[in-house]
């Protein structure tokens, strides 16, 4: 095997390299839960996780609520996927997280 | 003094005749020069939004400003009663002689190492190049403050041009303690930059070095290549993660410390030729 040969196998195989990152979340429209993304599926992702867990963060923040009812307009359920829409781990702790984490 | 009297008559004759145009000539040209002023400035505005090069869209703005420059001069000469086909003449050979004279000494002006929009450090300023003129440049520093750079200043220091290349080099050092894995350090480093989407595997990839054995702690470098624009953010966030990681891993950063061992009378030295 050529060193090329074996580098192309460890780019394939050891780290996977997102090619981007979208924070996922779940809305509530009209007493219904729609699923949706920032920045939008058709739009650019964002190049770096730490934006995107920040932005997450701040979104949580701010539609945190201590009701118990859901309204209209309702974040939940916030994390990051990556360009194939598969959760990653909290850069911070290295373990899977959803800021405002709710049942539905 | 006949003559004299003749020729003031001439004169007379011709304000008569002829004053009307030229007042009015005059202005076409004044108010011809404010409405071109107020044109380009609407049409530097409204091109910005189209055209992203800085570079290119102050380019084409004057060139607008030149075009309408040359009407609103044609249109006066005409009012002031010169035919056609004469400001024709003239203006076509200015235009030659500009164009020749610059043909001819262009090669011998000095040219700024850089672009409007560029990214550029001389001395200790860093910002970003907003304008350049005959005389000076505009940088807007990243802290807000809008420095004007005589261009005789800037071609006499060092300059670095940020945006000359493509890719930038990023460096992450980190002093782990000498009781610490280093290779599970370098492992860590190294997946670290290689699962950053903005890391390039092209100049060259990412890979950690062991740089020193120094005083207090073994010497870690990070080396990856980015794109020149996202530098700052990536070689942050890399240093953060690199922090995080460190602690999530056990592994222990060193910080400067000086261990002082202190032997009574009774104890014999822990090596050969050490002074009690």
């Amino acid at each position: 095997m050529k060193v090329n040969e074996a580098l192309k196998v460890i780019d394939d195989g050891w780290v996977r390299k997102p090619k981007g990152f979208r924070v996922h979340f779940q809305k509530q429209v009209d007493s219904e839960w729609v699923t949706e993304y920032a920045p939008g599926e058709k739009e650019k992702a964002l190049d770096s996780d730490v934006v995107a867990w920040r932005l997450a963060w701040k979104l949580s923040e701010a539609r945190k609520s201590d009701k118990s009812e859901n309204d209209d307009g309702d974040l939940v359920n916030i994390y990051i996927v990556d360009d194939l829409g598969h959760p990653i781990k909290y850069y911070a702790s290295n373990q899977f997280e959803v800021f405002n984490r709710r049942e539905i | 003094m006949e003559s004299q009297f003749a020729k003031y008559k001439a004169i007379g004759d011709l304000i008569v005749s002829q004053g009307q145009d030229f007042v009015l000539s005059l202005i076409i040209l004044v108010v011809g020069l404010i409405v071109i002023k107020i044109l380009t400035k609407l049409f530097r505005q409204m091109i910005g939004k189209f055209i992203f090069r800085p570079q290119m869209a102050s380019t084409v703005s004057n060139i607008f400003f030149v075009i309408l420059l040359l009407i609103v001069v044609a249109s006066a000469l005409e009012q002031a009663g010169m035919a056609t086909i004469v400001i024709r003449r003239i203006l076509i050979v200015i235009g030659l002689a500009v164009v020749g004279l610059i043909a001819v000494f262009r090669p011998l002006i000095p040219t700024l190492p850089f672009k409007v929009g560029n990214t550029v450090k001389f001395g200790d300023l860093l910002g970003k190049v907003e304008a350049t003129t005959i005389l000076n440049t505009r940088i807007r520093t990243f802290d807000g403050k809008t420095v004007f750079v005589p261009n005789s200043k800037i071609l006499n220091e060092f300059v670095i041009n940020y945006h000359f290349t493509d890719t930038r080099r990023i460096k992450v050092d980190v002093g782990i303690r000498y009781d610490q894995d280093i290779l599970k350090a370098k492992q860590v480093l190294e997946t670290i930059m290689i699962e950053d989407p903005r890391v390039l595997l092209k100049p060259a990839r990412p890979t950690v070095y062991v740089l020193n054995m120094a005083d207090n702690c073994v010497k870690l470098g990070g080396r990856c290549w980015v794109d020149n624009l996202k530098y700052w953010t990536t070689r942050c966030e890399l240093i953060e993660k690199t922090k995080l990681r460190f602690d999530q891993e056990g592994i222990i950063i060193a910080f400067p410390q000086l261990d002082v061992h202190h032997f009574h009378g009774d104890v014999s030295p822990e090596f050969p030729g050490e002074e009690i």
